[in-house]
């Protein structure tokens, strides 16, 4: 997947581009608006992700310059900004989503795959782990062809695991991606839904497909490559 | 009366004017009654000298005993006989007539004087022309001198005395003042009931007119009121204005500017402090996720960096509900309304209660398809601070109970739990910034206390509000109302 991000963040711009690089993206990093806006109507990108703040264009002109111009390219915005009006504003301009300062970058890469995922139709729907296979659209669940019953906040959090299988997620991560925010940190809501997903999982499988990583959190799978997609 | 009186402006001024428009009719009353009084009494004084010199026109000292008092009572018109005395003496001053009503105390104010028509300054020139012609005079008319008119004081009243001398004979007629007193009483009366109903016109008049002197104060009130903190900017316009006002404004306007000058300051820096804030805890946040990952498998600096990423998540928490406390406070509050199923939500929420609080019972009534418009993130957060709070302060074994449901042009849901009693002094506070309950104070219960202050300012950007409800012993109970086409927003979508 080709991405555009603008960024004028030194240090934000390096992890950002770390975490998406070792996501398998192709990350096309710039620090000024100018250049994002020119880059980003003589190429063809997946994904733009622009920062709000950039000095001589900012995020939202050229977000306004390409829908101008018909480019119809998934745009995700980041901002420290007045948060609100800046959503506001860059989802009139006609934004595709919106993440504000400071985000986690596994975060930011579930919102790409899912305005990537929006915009191309039904390509990337199933996501399939090891034996567990996951249709993003019926929210169905099947492990070895037996379908496996989840809620809709299971379901979420496994495909949240999923996604990025060995991959350690903190309780607090885990948490605000799946319920937001604003919930206090030391809620046990993660660990009960993920025994509950470990549950209906065993009960097919018979083996535990979510690690807990002591004093940390989850990761899906194990560090035996057969999980591995 | 007296603080009836302090509290009303318009009822003081009424009263006030009411009050010195009635000294004033008072004094006037009294003054002119005082000089009809004198009037009256210059008119009796006029008579009784012509009446003297009628009479001394007529008689002559040979005709003296002759003399008798009902040939001048018809003279003095509106005047009873009994108020009229005479008494004539002759060239001796020996009494030759005196009426009955006549008081002896009035003879020792008589001076008659002496007979002596050289010192006579101003003889009275009786001529012929002046004589009456049915009574002609016997001799040559007498020279005359009258007295000056006195008030006697006597005790059958107050008597007005003139004499009048000549050299064989003298009169006195003496009129009761008491005869005044039937013209007196009437004119009196009149005062009596004119004064107080021209007081009653004066207070209605007061009152009419200092409701229209302080309309223009009630113009301002209606302005200020207008004046809110989210719209500071707002000044009265001074040219419309009685001059008497115009200064008040211009100060008032002056106070204006600086109240917003200096909130545009605090909330500008406490937006600039979460902006700035922002950015550090990015590379923070971002670096220590990173370094997580790359930490060995449940290594102890793993663990280290996870508690690091969690207090980062919670300073991040804290900055930005600071942020949208200033948005608020500035007005800037824009909310992204689209159409948001309350119903789900709330299901959805109790959902997490069974997870978070499996002990506590749970009771749900929440209407069907509850729909308003609202910004859904903000208004989950409403949601969310309620029910955390409801778990955080509720007791062991305790409930919590979700009621939804559609009234009038709104929604409301009330969330309730039992609780310890919110103490009356936190009650009053529990909506302001920072402000913890005690039991939340010794940091066994997570939060900054802004949770409550920012879920009525979100409630109140979506028109409607979030109130702390009376409730009897043992359970707390806060309702939020949302309009279901929040006002002076865009209308639903879909």
């Amino acid at each position: 997947m080709h991405i555009l991000y603008v960024e004028d963040e030194v240090k934000i711009a390096s992890f950002v581009c770390a975490g998406l690089k070792e996501q398998g993206f192709l990350v096309e990093y710039c620090d000024n608006g100018d250049d994002g806006y020119s880059r980003a109507m003589d190429n063809i990108y997946d994904v733009v992700i622009l920062d709000i703040m950039v000095p001589r264009k900012d995020g939202l002109a050229i977000l306004k310059g390409l829908r101008r111009a018909g480019r119809n390219v998934p745009v995700i915005l980041l901002t420290a900004r007045n948060e609100l009006d800046d959503r506001l504003e860059g989802l009139n301009l006609g934004a595709d989503d919106y993440l504000a300062k400071p985000f986690f970058v596994e975060e930011l890469i579930a919102r790409i795959h899912a305005v990537v995922r929006r915009v191309s139709g039904e390509r990337q729907n199933i996501l399939s782990v090891g034996a567990i296979k996951l249709d993003r659209i019926t929210h169905k669940v099947t492990c070895h062809q037996q379908t496996v019953e989840l809620t809709s906040r299971e379901f979420n959090l496994l495909e949240y695991l999923m996604r990025s299988p060995g991959r350690v997620f903190t309780r607090t991560q885990i948490l605000e991606h799946i319920w937001g925010y604003d919930f206090n940190p030391n809620t046990n809501l993660v660990d009960v839904c993920i025994k509950r997903i470990r549950k209906k999982l065993e009960a097919v499988d018979g083996v535990n497909c979510i690690e807990s990583v002591r004093g940390v959190g989850y990761r899906f799978g194990n560090t035996d490559s057969s999980w591995k997609v | 009366m007296e603080g009836l009186k302090l509290r009303s402006f318009r009822l003081r001024i009424a009263l006030m004017s009411t009050t010195l428009a009635g000294v004033a009719i008072a004094g006037f009353s009294i003054a002119s009654w005082f000089m009809l009084y004198q009037a009256k009494q210059k008119d009796f004084d006029a008579e009784i000298n012509s009446q003297l010199l009628e009479q001394f026109n007529k008689l002559r000292p040979e005709t003296l005993a002759k003399f008798n008092i009902k040939s001048l009572v018809p003279e003095f018109q509106h005047v009873s006989p009994s108020d009229i005395a005479v008494l004539v003496v002759d060239g001796n001053r020996d009494p030759i007539y005196q009426s009955d009503n006549w008081s002896g105390e009035l003879n020792g104010e008589i001076l008659w004087k002496k007979s002596d028509p050289q010192k006579n300054p101003d003889p009275v020139d009786f001529t012929l022309g002046n004589l009456p012609p049915d009574r002609p005079p016997i001799g040559p008319p007498p020279k005359v001198e009258l007295d000056q008119i006195t008030t006697k004081h006597t005790n059958t009243g107050d008597w007005r005395l003139g004499v009048g001398s000549a050299p064989m004979m003298g009169i006195a007629i003496a009129i009761n003042l008491r005869a005044i007193n039937p013209e007196m009483n009437k004119i009196s009366s009149v005062f009596l009931f004119s004064v107080p109903g021209a007081m009653i016109l004066v207070a209605i008049g007061a009152w009419v007119v200092s409701a229209s002197a302080l309309s223009p104060i009630e113009h301002l009130t209606t302005t200020i009121r207008r004046v809110t903190a989210q719209e500071l900017d707002q000044r009265i316009s001074v040219n419309n204005l009685d001059i008497e006002f115009q200064e008040m404004i211009q100060v008032f306007n002056q106070m204006m500017e600086r109240l917003e000058r200096s909130f545009k300051q605090a909330s500008r820096f406490s937006a600039d402090a979460a902006h700035e804030l922002k950015t550090p805890l990015a590379i923070l946040q971002g670096e220590l996720e990173r370094s997580l990952n790359q930490a060995p498998l449940g290594s102890e600096l793993q663990q280290n960096l996870s508690n690091l990423l969690d207090e980062v998540r919670r300073l991040s928490v804290i900055v930005r509900k600071l942020l949208l406390l200033s948005l608020a406070d500035a007005g800037k509050m824009r909310i992204h309304q689209a159409k948001v199923n309350l119903s789900e939500i709330l299901i959805d929420s109790v959902e997490d209660i069974g997870i978070l609080a499996p002990e506590l019972h749970l009771e749900v009534n929440v209407a069907p398809n509850l729909c308003c418009a609202a910004d859904s993130d903000l208004l989950l957060q409403v949601l969310r601070n309620l029910i955390d709070n409801a778990i955080k302060y509720n007791l062991p074994q305790g409930w919590i109970k979700i009621h939804a449901w559609l009234k009038k042009n709104a929604v409301a849901i009330s969330i309730s739990n039992s609780s310890q009693d919110i103490p009356p002094e936190h009650r009053k506070q529990i909506f302001n910034r920072f402000h913890r309950g005690d039991s939340a104070r010794t940091r066994k219960i997570e939060g900054v206390g802004i949770g409550l202050s920012l879920s009525k300012e979100i409630a109140r950007a979506h028109g409607g509000d979030l109130i702390l409800d009376n409730t009897p012993s043992g359970y707390t109970s806060f309702t939020l109302t949302l309009p279901v086409g929040a006002q002076g927003l865009a209308p639903l979508q879909n």
